[in-house]
């Protein structure tokens, strides 16, 4: 398994505390870069501009990244645009929220 | 293409928000307590009374105004974008609002013509306020409807207290101010201006965040702001020349501007992501709709003539229970676990185990405390309309209970 698909992994044992629901199937995770030295960069989104779940959201991508094997850096670039948008959700996240 | 996102590290440390919220819950506690003790005077519908006037500066400025200070000072960093200009001021302005409050509401209860000395640490505190959310509103890059609403409610705010002083000046001093027009314009504009207005702005973020709304236009925004602002305008110059077919336009005026907000709220609430909502942010949505029946009721009052002082009195009370107190409970009910969660949590976030936010407080004990607060006013409305002394007291001490127990329940999420 590539380094990219192990952070895309760890990145699911990230909730959204307010929705109960991990921040890839939220669609919050825009794209993961990793360069040669296996410093990673996350690009992502919150469902709001100035969610205050911001810093914890944040802080637990770098923490569970960081305990993925082989991790270098960890960058978490914070993104407003695109707009996170519902159709960005899996269908696991929709029916979850729907009901 | 993916752009590089604005300023995202705004929050305020919790002790801010936290100290007017806790100072605002003692507060609602000690004017349901008063307003207990004085069920008698309410009974009468003669709430012109100092004991009344000490209940309900508790309420308004104690309760309600703490709140909402303690509320912005979390609230204006996540809505606005924008870093609190300064913390320790703020600090220091709570010291001072608190301790101005507790002085003017008591000499306002025990020596009236003395309350103009609590009211100039209150005008002082305030103004300490006023100053550091136009600092704070001012570093924001790009003004949206929430800026003009919660602008124009500061500057309500501002006349409110300024128009407060030449009361007290009044009964202290004495004066040729025209007492009445005064009197009025500064109900109306702490209550209507200041309340609603801010519960406008701060709805339109809060709504679709809590909600998970997306896709609404807030088309109404601006056509609700003027029509409210120039309703508030039209209804302060009618106090003054006492003009009533003006006083019946500025009421219309409210409420369809109220409408307008609510047609907002309507288009937010049907394209929500999240179904099933939270109790206490539903109870806060309801009070939307007694907000506007309220102003419905305004509206009729003045097209019928009604102008019996009794009815006028309750209305006003309804009003600032059942809109604006009943969105603040609700709102708050969601507010402080964020608080202490964000506080005791977020960076234990991935480390270990942590509750989800639904966990930090009892939702079924809110549903509780929602209905008996709303079976409590329509109780204690309608046993005042009918002068029934014995139902007034007991719905003003079912009030009282839930009030105290509301108070324990937040407190609780505190030893989360």
């Amino acid at each position: 398994m590539s380094l990219v698909e192990d952070v895309n992994g760890a990145l699911y044992e990230v909730i959204d505390p307010e929705l109960g629901i991990n921040i890839v199937d939220l669609g919050l995770v825009y794209n993961i870069d990793v360069n040669e030295v296996n410093d990673v960069h996350i690009t992502m989104t919150l469902t709001t501009p100035g969610c205050p779940l911001h810093d914890s959201i944040v802080g637990g991508v770098e923490h569970m990244v960081g305990r993925v094997e082989g991790v270098g850096k960890i960058d978490v670039e914070l993104v407003w645009q695109p707009a996170w948008t519902p159709e960005k959700m899996s269908r696991e996240a929709k029916e979850l929220l729907m009901f | 293409m993916i752009s590089p996102g604005a300023s995202t590290k705004t929050e305020t440390t919790i002790k801010l928000p936290l100290a007017f919220i806790l100072f605002g819950l003692g507060a609602f506690v000690t004017a349901q307590w008063i307003l207990f003790i004085n069920s008698d005077s309410l009974t009468n519908g003669i709430f012109r009374l100092p004991e009344i006037w000490m209940g309900a500066h508790f309420l308004l400025l104690g309760w309600i105004v703490m709140v909402i200070m303690g509320a912005m000072y979390q609230l204006v960093p996540v809505a606005f974008l924008t870093k609190i200009w300064s913390e320790k001021l703020g600090f220091i302005q709570f010291t001072i609002t608190s301790t101005g409050i507790i002085v003017f509401s008591l000499l306002l209860g025990f020596k009236t013509s003395h309350a103009v000395y609590g009211a100039i640490l209150v005008i002082i505190g305030i103004g300490l306020f006023l100053f550091q959310m136009g600092m704070t509103l001012k570093q924001q890059q790009q003004t949206t409807p929430m800026t003009w609403f919660v602008g124009t409610g500061l500057v309500c705010f501002l006349v409110t207290i300024v128009a407060g002083l030449l009361l007290v000046w009044t009964m202290a001093f004495g004066s040729s101010f025209n007492y009445t027009a005064i009197f009025h314009s500064h109900m109306l504009l702490g209550v209507a201006g200041w309340f609603t207005l801010l519960i406008f702005g701060f709805s339109y973020k809060m709504v679709p965040m809590f909600s998970l709304s997306h896709g609404f236009s807030m088309k109404w925004a601006k056509p609700a702001f003027f029509t409210y602002t120039i309703g508030l305008i039209a209804l302060i110059i009618s106090f003054f020349i006492q003009q009533s077919s003006i006083q019946t336009i500025g009421w219309l005026l409210l409420w369809i501007g109220f409408t307008f907000f609510g047609l907002d709220i309507i288009e937010i609430l049907k394209k929500r992501i999240k179904k099933k909502l939270d109790r206490p942010f539903t109870f806060s949505m309801i009070a939307i709709g007694y907000g506007w029946m309220i102003h419905l009721v305004a509206v009729l009052l003045r097209i019928f003539s009604i102008d019996n002082q009794t009815v006028w009195s309750w209305l006003i009370f309804l009003y600032i229970v059942s809109w604006v107190m009943f969105s603040i409970l609700g709102y708050l009910y969601k507010i402080v676990p964020f608080l202490w969660w964000t506080h005791k949590y977020s960076s234990q976030v991935g480390k270990k185990k942590v509750p989800m936010l639904k966990d930090m407080i009892d939702d079924q004990i809110g549903i509780i405390l929602f209905i008996t607060f709303t079976v409590a006013v329509i109780g204690l409305t309608l046993a005042g309309l009918a002068q029934f002394h014995f139902f007034v007291a007991l719905f003003q001490g079912v009030m009282l209970i839930a009030s105290l127990y509301y108070m324990y329940s937040i407190v609780r999420v505190l030893f989360k």
